[in-house]
């Protein structure tokens, strides 16, 4: 039951914390002075309450995805977390509205594909443990 | 240095960072709890242990190849190439942390591959 929650969590924390740096980077530059756009960037990132949440955000990405991997394969925690670049392509389209071309579609269907595939297998293969295949039907959707 | 050079950098340091961070999670032990006093102390220990923190070490040459690389080369040329740190990080937990990569496993993680470089393709 732990493996798809602390997944899900891994792909949302993923996704949201690299949507809050992106918008942060996004204001700070946009704050900038002319002439001298990296420094006054750099300095207005470094104050940046958006800026520092997503790091926070993204730093727990890191500590959930070290955690999983130490009861599932590496082999099945990176395919499967690929779900944040197709989180990405639908936050991208339905929030931001940005244009997303049939290429990126294509990608994303494959990638769900490719999730669906490797959730069919076994999640932890490095013992002889007689564990069930996880579930995983998040990705699935 | 060449494109090609930075992106080969990025590909490997990213895929030996999984590999070692992995290692070094799993010799402290499964996470198996959510007790915060408990997770403390095991947190403590990951962050003394020599794989993980070579792991976290190669991520940050990574990511910061990465930011170099994408100085002077398109997001849409570098993130669709190092979409092939998939099949060499699972190459790697096959081969190093001896985990069972099955042929199914394998077809999804090439399309997983496949999708990421369509997606990141302007």
């Amino acid at each position: 039951m732990r493996t798809p929650i602390v997944l899900s969590l891994s792909v949302l924390t993923q996704v949201v914390g690299n949507l809050l740096l992106s918008k942060g980077m996004k204001e700070a530059a946009a704050a900038g002075v002319a002439g001298r756009e990296f420094v006054s960037t750099a300095m207005h990132a470094a104050v940046s309450p958006t800026v520092w949440l997503g790091i926070i955000v993204l730093a727990t990405f890191f500590l959930l995805n070290s955690a999983l991997v130490s009861w599932i394969d590496l082999s099945f925690v990176l395919p499967a977390t690929s779900v944040a670049y197709v989180l990405n392509v639908a936050v991208g389209h339905y929030l931001l509205h940005e244009p997303v071309g049939p290429l990126r579609w294509a990608g994303s269907v494959i990638i769900c594909l490719g999730v669906v595939l490797v959730s069919r297998t076994k999640s932890w293969t490095v013992t002889d443990s007689d564990e069930e295949a996880t579930g995983f039907e998040e990705a699935k959707t | 240095m060449t494109t090609a050079f930075m992106i080969a950098i990025v590909v490997v340091t990213t895929s030996a960072a999984d590999v070692l961070i992995a290692r070094g999670v799993r010799q402290i032990g499964e996470v198996g709890t959510v007790n915060l006093i408990e997770l403390f102390h095991m947190a403590k220990r990951v962050f003394r242990n020599a794989n993980f923190l070579y792991g976290l070490l190669l991520m940050t040459v990574g990511f910061f190849a990465f930011l170099a690389v994408l100085s002077w080369a398109d997001l849409s040329l570098v993130v669709p190439a190092t979409s092939i740190s998939y099949a060499i990080s699972t190459a790697g937990a096959k081969l190093i942390l001896k985990e069972k990569v099955s042929r199914l496993r394998w077809a999804g993680t090439l399309l997983v591959c496949l999708g990421v470089a369509l997606v990141s393709l302007p």
